[in-house]
């Protein structure tokens, strides 16, 4: 006899022994509905103590194996998830007691919080404890970065709020150390399968998703992807910036702003560029803001009939962006060689608008049957006319402007385009990366330097690296700046910038 | 009488989530899931009860007890995607409490111990290997072989619901199946 045989015999002799009790089963269920404890009259030949016993046996049966589910279910059930999220994210999930069932890391950083300690029957309050303690050793909270999101996940509504209340205010004490004092933002969350997939697409917790989600409902300036790269801090700088307020997150402190080079630095850094001075000006708007992922302020003023707009990264004081408008000026549009009228300026103007524009387009290397998006204007730069000339080309924006008097090139500017007018250029022939051809390491170091706002000789550990990702021909250019650790992504044909990242050293 | 036992060579995993899904709806209160359930897993409650108490009317006992307590409990059940698995457990817990109320009261009446052929559909030989399962092996290999043989568990399973190392499963099973076809032949 094989061993299949035998376990098959096995299997037919004891499945042939199986008795059907299920209209009992179902009859005793619907009685227990009611929660009236009946037992069945079982159909046994035994004698009436035996019944009287076994009824008395299902009983005690039933009842302590009632209690023993029930406390099953207090200790190893979900009752609530607690999730913290600064850079590092972690999730606790605890039961019913509030003892902790797990410890999870979302993240890296998580996990060098959590390192090797084990959570699992813990108190929460002295898992909260340890967790932040955890984040303030490693650095990951401190007075540059104060603020910790707290999210509770609870199906009862009011048990989830006192929890959320109690830990904001553990947390909160744990922060307001010597050095700094810390912002608590905390909130429910409720299940959401959309925002679970936003979440998931971007590494994030639901918690943060959620955050970010309610701060885009009150501002259509951002995107999603641009504020998933934020940390919780710079969320909540961002949404202290906000005037309308958000109802169901709960700030206890301020955000962290010392990173930042502050606004005064940014307006003086700002006038500087702008060469103009505090007193001529007329309406002066500062605003902390975010842009490709780095929080920038937002500098718009005007002085002596020009609209400035300047943008600033908020932690390099480094001008990421800068505009200078007259006001009421005519822009010529696009691809027109019209020049500009009224001008207001009382230098003499030598050269037509004509020349300027062929002067800029031989300085660029480009024809002007390439050229899109023209724009001439006169404008006056340190008391000098001036034509300042814009225009595109292939995947690039070109920015200068042209000594109206002279027509020497004072300010030549040439920057990548971001993706999404890329697509709609025609490739140019000038361009360093005509379409299907690969950059070189060094044109993409370029443009990961420049989008960083660094000189390639500041950079230091400067490393280009040609990499497939999901079969994507990239570059991946790593650098070291200050105490910050640049790491870029660039696609190797079309120089797009894939990813971007900014990282603190320790 | 239906004997529906899990397709266990194919989709073991739809399987589970087909009995997660009843849980909920037994946990909703809904009496056609708990049948579905029963008619899916109590061929494997009753032999593993069987196995362990060695008396067909106790393993009856905790058949219907085992499926009131899911009924009573299933919205607080965490079966972790093992539905069966934990089933098992409950009933593995209800015979251990049969078993040591048994021993407290030593006066109650011992009933006959022999007892596991009740049915009309049982063969001769059906009662014979049954009683060489009961008689032959020791309560451990006999709850080794019926997990694996009636209710399709794996051995690396079988380990883990009887907290026993997986080498200690496997030599106890092969030595289990050699004493049964001694027996049998």
């Amino acid at each position: 006899m094989s061993n299949r045989e035998i376990t098959e015999k096995i299997k037919k002799a004891f499945l042939h022994a199986v008795p059907d009790r299920m209209d009992e089963i179902l009859s005793d269920c619907k009685v227990q509905e009611g929660r009236v404890f009946t037992m069945p009259n079982k159909k046994r030949n035994k004698n009436t103590m035996t019944q009287i016993l076994a009824v008395a046996a299902c009983l005690c049966l039933l009842i302590g194996g009632g209690f023993g589910f029930k406390s099953y279910q207090t200790n190893n059930r979900v009752d609530a998830t607690v999730a913290l999220d600064v850079n590092p994210s972690v999730e606790i999930t605890v039961n019913k007691k509030e003892r902790v069932l797990e410890v999870k890391p979302l993240n890296n950083d998580g996990k060098t919080i959590v390192g090797n300690m084990d959570f699992s029957g813990s108190d929460l309050d002295v898992t909260m404890n340890a967790l932040v303690g955890s984040m303030l050793q490693n650095g990951y909270l401190n007075e540059l970065a104060n603020s910790i999101l707290i999210s509770v996940d609870n199906n009862d509504r009011t048990r989830g709020a006192a929890l959320q209340k109690r830990l904001t205010n553990t947390v909160n004490r744990l922060l307001q150390t010597d050095k700094f004092k810390g912002a608590v933002l905390s909130q429910t969350v409720h299940e959401n399968e959309a925002l679970q997939k936003q979440a998931q697409k971007y590494g994030i917790t639901l918690g943060k998703a959620q955050l970010i989600e309610k701060i885009l409902s009150k501002s259509t300036v951002h995107t999603f992807k641009e504020l998933s790269a934020l940390s919780i801090n710079e969320l909540n700088l961002l949404l202290s910036k906000q005037t309308d307020k958000l109802s169901d997150i709960e700030i206890v402190g301020t955000a962290s702003d010392k990173a930042y080079i502050g606004e005064a630095r940014a307006k003086e850094i700002a006038l500087k560029k702008a060469s103009v001075t505090a007193d001529g000006l007329k309406s002066y708007k500062i605003e902390l803001d975010t842009e490709d992922g780095e929080m920038v302020y937002e500098v718009e003023f005007i002085s002596e009939n020009y609209e400035y707009e300047c943008e600033i990264n908020a932690a390099t004081g480094t001008v990421v962006k800068f505009e200078k408008e007259y006001k009421g000026s005519q822009k010529s549009s696009s691809t027109s060689s019209s020049s500009p009228k009224g001008s207001s300026d009382n230098s003499a103007k030598k050269i037509s608008a004509e020349k300027a524009k062929e002067t800029a387009f031989k300085h660029a290397g480009v024809s002007a049957a390439e050229v899109t998006q023209l724009k001439v204007e006169r404008d006056t730069d340190d008391g000098i006319a001036v034509y300042e000339i814009e225009f595109e080309c292939g995947n690039y924006e070109y920015d200068y402007e042209i000594d109206a008097s002279t027509g020497a090139v004072i300010q030549s500017k040439k920057e990548f385009e971001d993706e999404k007018r890329e697509t709609s250029k025609p490739k140019s022939t000038n361009s360093k990366n005509t379409s299907g051809s690969i950059l070189t390491a060094q044109k993409a170091t370029e443009i990961a330097l420049k989008h960083a706002g660094i000189t390639s000789a500041k950079a230091v550990d400067l490393k280009a690296e040609r990499d497939t990702d999901d079969g994507v021909s990239v570059y991946e250019v790593e650098f070291e700046y200050g105490n910050y650790e640049y790491d870029y992504k660039i696609n190797a044909e079309t120089g797009k910038i894939i990813k971007s990242a900014r990282e603190r050293e320790d | 009488m239906l004997h529906f036992t899990l397709d266990t060579t194919g989709n073991k995993k739809t399987a589970c989530v087909e009995l997660d899904i009843l849980l909920q709806g037994i946990a909703m209160k809904d009496a056609s899931s708990l049948e579905q359930l029963y008619k899916a897993t109590h061929a494997s409650v009753f032999s593993f009860a069987l196995s362990i108490l060695k008396n067909v009317h106790d393993a009856e006992d905790v058949l219907h007890d085992c499926y009131i307590a899911v009924w009573n409990n299933a919205e607080s059940y965490c079966t972790e995607g093992k539905p069966l698995a934990w089933l098992m457990t409950v009933t593995k817990n209800l015979c251990f409490q049969l078993l040591r109320r048994r021993r407290k009261n030593a006066d109650e009446p011992i009933e006959d111990h022999t007892a596991w052929s009740c049915s009309e559909e049982q063969s001769v030989v059906d009662r014979t290997v049954l009683s060489v399962c009961m008689e032959e092996l020791t309560d451990t290999e006999r709850q080794i072989v019926t997990l694996h043989a009636v209710s399709g568990f794996k051995h690396r399973e079988v380990a883990s619901l009887l907290d026993l190392p997986l080498a200690t499963v496997l030599s106890k099973y092969h030595r289990a199946i050699k004493k049964l076809k001694q027996h049998l032949q």
